[in-house]
């Protein structure tokens, strides 16, 4: 009886939740699951069942296998170097200093630029011929970069972006588990006489691997679903070499008008990220240091 | 812990150099916004005179303060329906028992690993069959529940202790009353946080709003940027940094002002 | 001094929320009023109330500029009708959205779509070809730039009123020309001569030849030597199930390219209009190939002396000349019949010698109605500018011909994109062939699935 009225009310409690998300969430992914094993015609509703063609076409085509590397390179690129990074400054922000609060101001400032603000400011940084890091590497003497436009660099130049992009808000959330670490295990060490490194290396990273944990996770997904970059720096170029799964969905949906194949891509995509989180979890949880 | 002198030296010179360096894109964007365009061809870091006539162009150019309006609507709407949406889901999972609890909550957070572009096809159709192309709930509700609010708000509702729930209702608060008066005003930092966050990336969305909305009246001002940009001729980069730094001042200083709760709030939603 | 900081933000946050309800009512009033005048003239409809009509866009920049000032005219000029011009996002972003009205009373009357969207439009079912209104009136459309009409007329029928056009050109430096000891007057017109050309403009900062990696490029200077993009005569004479832009014709343009590239002489600038216009005025580039549309602009912009020329064609056949590229404007069908008649009245409007020439003047896009490079103000501009003369001619002597007339397939926006592909592994290094094959069989099968899709 009690368990009952316990269920009623919580339902009730999770009722705008469960609406929304079967709505907006769970339905939609259904019908895409259901759009993947169809072709679609001109007015995007399923008109030939194909099975698991899509698929299969999906997976002997080179251009989406080649999707699926440039978007784990993608990943690889960004989320390690993001999080180094963040925590680099997190650490230096995390000082005990006058005036340190404009500075945390600082490096938190790039989470209050849109991606398509910070895309078309770099945009201009890539420019080939009137942007400035061309300019810088002139000044230098040294040869030109085709930062946007060269395969083997255009990945590399949307994936600095996108860390610039990401450093605002993962280097808040490592600011703020730094200083949720109780001051006393320093105050100990300090007695014992151990330096800085000593410090970082027993004290900070253990304390902050919950935090360095989530960040991570909540990087990796979001390094998954890169899209608005992509389509104002690069449109997936040169040779494929940005074409991240994402883009490629987009491409295939609103561009070659094939909902099929582009769910299938999405269906795809799904149960990739969710192999790498609950990879993820069991690998990082061992390591992981609760209090 | 005193600090040498030589030691606090080179550590604001690291922080400078570091500040320097994140912030110059920015920067760069905000001198540009002021140059000609002779100015910008040619490469100068520094404009000669600050000259406003590129934003009167971009102002001129795009409606762009009804976009701005636009862009506040929907983003407070966004931040006040995840608040209340999340907050009720979060108290259910901490302060009610019920079967199924962790499954459901595993369910919950899976969402988070569906990327929005991967449903963002039927659920244009959905908007649509609605009739909510180019209405503010069309731009807003969709985006109501966020798993990562739910999330962030179980984790901070747990420092709670449970025996407090006990407590109130031996006194005979009633459920809705204990999370009206007591749940929520404990979890002011992490509503905070979550507002802002919600706030912040409503206002960054992008491909959603272009897609609902077929004429200017609910717009937000992202599509205002890309509006800026011609296609096949020559784009004119200071109107277009003009509006990069019309669009990005409003959500700098939201940051500026809650930097501090925004830290806060998000590292207690880090740790478990 | 905390308290004080957080009371800020929460006065802050409050304040944005009165602002927000103030401004949510105030506009949803405005938005039902709105909403209330489109869809209320098709009953009660008065003289008073113009019939009002949307008509969906991708002009953004200063193009958008020029449209909205020639709609605010329109509107001015008479009261029966009101055209409300709406940006839409890129020809891309756009076409979602009308696949998802196309056909109802919702749709807008007037959708503007580039030129490869002609195939999808006209097998959507969503319009009504303009023929319909021409032989209803007799409409005399000999007036307008035959070589365009070429394009949009398929099976005899007219389906879309051709608006923004353009062609390519291919634009260089005259002083470099000085510089290299070559005839600033009389550009290369072939592709050896580009080549040759090339190799002597070529220094240490400036390449000889560039063009953006974009298909439109390649498709004109296959059609320039008369060469066919598809099979079933570019898919006008029947539907096209093969591409044969991979033979002969397309072949000498990946080795024309490739010959400039192994000799150093190109430069890439990507696939971004703004990179390779930029690269040109700040002289990294001697030679390239760009829209008709952005002469004007470049001329004002080099500080340099600009020439404008002729595509280049194979040395050993004869010029055929250059596809139209740009936009038309389609109309739909399922809307309500004085809706359709607005946006006819609109479309005739837009063909006048005075709008067109304001157009051309505004955006550099050609007028479709010769009679404008009459008008005056044409004729001060083309004084001041006598490169923009360039552009016309080679438009006008363009020969017509399947190859002139362009490639009809439903899939064009996917083939572009391999050809985009095909081009950047050209200049990587891999065969022409190879790549041209591969671009070529990726087409086919997109063909393919779209014409199992759409049975």
């Amino acid at each position: 009886m009690k368990q009952l009225t316990h269920m009623r009310s919580a339902l009730l409690y999770l009722l705008p939740s469960l609406i929304l998300f079967t709505v907006f969430i769970f339905y939609p992914m259904f019908r895409t699951l259901y759009l993947s094993f169809f072709l679609t015609d001109a007015k995007g509703n399923a008109s030939v069942a194909v099975g698991l063609d899509n698929y299969i076409h999906l997976f002997t085509s080179s251009q989406f296998l080649n999707s699926m590397k440039a978007t784990l390179l993608f990943v690889l690129y960004t989320v390690p170097l993001g999080i180094v990074i963040a925590l680099f400054l997190a650490l230096l922000a995390n000082e005990k200093l006058k005036g340190i609060g404009f500075f945390r101001t600082i490096f938190s400032s790039t989470m209050g630029v849109s991606v398509a603000a910070s895309s078309v400011i770099w945009l201009f940084l890539f420019h080939p011929s009137i942007g400035m890091f061309n300019h810088v590497l002139q000044l230098l003497h040294l040869p030109q970069v085709q930062w946007l436009v060269d395969p083997d660099w255009a990945l590399l130049s949307v994936a600095i972006t996108t860390i610039w992009m990401n450093t605002g808000f993962s280097f808040l959330i490592i600011l703020g588990g730094l200083q949720n670490i109780d001051q006393t295990l320093y105050e100990s060490a300090q007695i014992d006489g151990a330096n800085y490194w000593y410090r970082l290396r027993r004290i900070t990273i253990p304390m902050l691997s919950p935090t360095l944990f989530f960040i991570s996770t909540i990087s990796l997904i979001n390094a998954f679903q890169t899209f608005g970059q992509i389509d104002i720096l690069t449109k997936g170029g040169p040779t494929q070499a940005t074409n991240l799964i994402v883009y490629s969905i987009y491409r295939e949906a609103f561009v070659n008008y094939q909902f099929g194949t582009a769910s299938a891509q999405a269906v795809i995509l799904f149960v990739i990220v969710l192999f790498v989180t609950i990879l993820q979890f069991k690998l990082g949880e061992k390591k992981v240091h609760y209090q | 812990m005193k600090k040498t002198y030589l030691h606090r030296v080179s550590l604001y010179l690291l922080l400078t150099f570091c500040a320097l360096l994140l912030f110059f894109p920015i920067i760069y964007a905000f001198f540009i916004s002021f140059m000609t365009n002779t100015e910008v061809m040619s490469g100068k870091l520094l404009p000669q005179t600050f000259d406003l006539s590129n934003y009167y162009k971009v102002f001129e150019r795009l409606p762009l303060v009804t976009f701005l309006i636009n862009s506040f609507i929907v983003s407070c709407t966004v931040m006040l329906g995840q608040l209340i949406v999340s907050s009720l889901a979060a108290y259910a999972f901490v302060f009610i028992p019920f079967k199924g609890r962790d499954l459901l909550f595993f369910i919950f957070v899976s969402t988070m690993m569906i990327p929005w572009e991967a449903t963002m096809i039927p659920n244009f159709f959905i908007i649509q069959k609605l009739d909510w192309l180019n209405t503010y709930q069309g731009l807003s509700l969709p985006f109501f529940a966020l798993a990562f609010g739910t999330f962030l708000l179980r984790q901070h509702f747990k420092t709670i202790p449970y025996e407090l729930y006990e407590a109130s209702r031996v006194v005979g608060l009633s459920r809705f009353a204990f999370f009206w008066r007591i749940v929520l005003p404990m979890s002011k930092t992490s509503l905070v946080t979550l507002g802002a966050y919600g706030f912040l990336t409503t206002w960054n969305m992008y491909l959603w709003p272009l897609l609902i909305t077929t004429n200017d009246s609910v717009r937000t001002v992202q599509i205002g940027l890309k509006q800026l940009q011609s296609q096949e001729l020559g784009t004119d980069w200071g109107v277009v940094m003009a509006g990069v730094v019309v669009v990005i001042i409003p959500t700098l200083l939201l940051l500026f002002i809650g930097q501090k709760q925004l830290q806060k709030g998000l590292s207690q939603g880090a740790i478990k | 001094m905390k308290n004080m900081k957080l009371r800020l933000l929460f006065l802050a946050i409050l304040s944005l929320f009165v602002l927000a309800a103030c401004t949510n009512s105030d506009s949803k009033k405005n938005d039902t009023t709105s909403t209330n005048n489109t869809n209320d003239n098709s009953g009660k409809d008065t003289a008073s109330d113009p019939i009002e009509i949307d008509f969906w866009h991708a002009m953004s920049g200063t193009a958008q500029e020029t449209l909205d000032t020639i709609v605010a005219n329109f509107n001015k000029s008479q009261d029966k009708y009101k055209v409300n011009a709406q940006y839409q996002g890129t020809y891309e972003e756009s076409l979602p959205k009308l696949r998802s009205v196309g056909g109802t009373k919702d749709a807008p009357a007037i959708t503007q779509v580039f030129e490869i969207g002609t195939k999808y439009m006209i097998d959507s079912g969503f319009i009504e070809p303009i023929q319909t209104f021409i032989d209803k009136e007799n409409y005399d459309i000999s007036q307008l730039e035959q070589n365009i009409l070429n394009y949009y007329t398929v099976d005899d029928k007219l389906y879309s009123m051709p608006f923004n056009s353009s062609t390519p050109v291919m634009i260089y430096n005259k002083d470099a020309f000085k510089a290299a000891g070559l005839d600033p007057e009389k550009a290369p017109a072939t592709f050896n001569e580009v080549i040759e050309a090339a190799k002597k403009l070529k220094t240490d900062d400036m390449a000889g030849f560039s063009m953006l990696t974009y298909g439109w490029f390649f498709e004109q200077l296959v059609a320039t030597q008369g060469g066919l993009y598809v099979n079933n005569d570019n898919g006008r004479s029947d539907t096209a199930t093969e591409s044969v832009f991979n033979g002969k014709e397309g072949l000498n343009v990946f080795n024309f390219l490739k010959q400039m590239n192994d000799d150093g002489t190109f430069g890439n600038f990507g696939t971004n209009w703004d990179d390779i216009q930029a690269a040109f005025t700040a002289e990294k580039v001697a030679m390239y190939m760009d829209s008709s549309a952005g002469v004007a602009g470049m001329i004002d912009a080099a500080p340099f002396d600009v020439g404008v020329a002729y595509i280049p064609y194979a040395d050993d056949v004869e010029r055929a000349g250059v596809i139209i590229g740009g936009a038309s404007l389609w109309m739909s069908k399922g809307i309500e019949e004085q809706e359709q008649e607005a946006a006819w009245e609109f479309m005739k409007y837009l063909q006048t010698s005075e709008v067109q020439a304001e157009w051309h003047l505004g955006t550099g896009y050609f007028a479709i109605n010769p009679a404008a490079y009459e008008e005056q103000n044409v004729k001060d501009k083309w004084a001041e500018y006598p490169q923009f003369k360039v552009t016309v001619d080679q438009l006008q002597s363009t020969k017509e011909s399947f190859a002139t007339r362009g490639a009809l397939i439903s899939v064009f926006p996917e083939s572009r994109q391999q050809i985009v592909n095909a081009l950047e592994r050209l200049y990587q290094g891999e065969d022409p062939q190879k790549a041209l094959d591969d671009a070529a069989t990726e087409t086919d099968k997109a063909m393919e699935t779209a014409e199992k899709a759409n049975q």
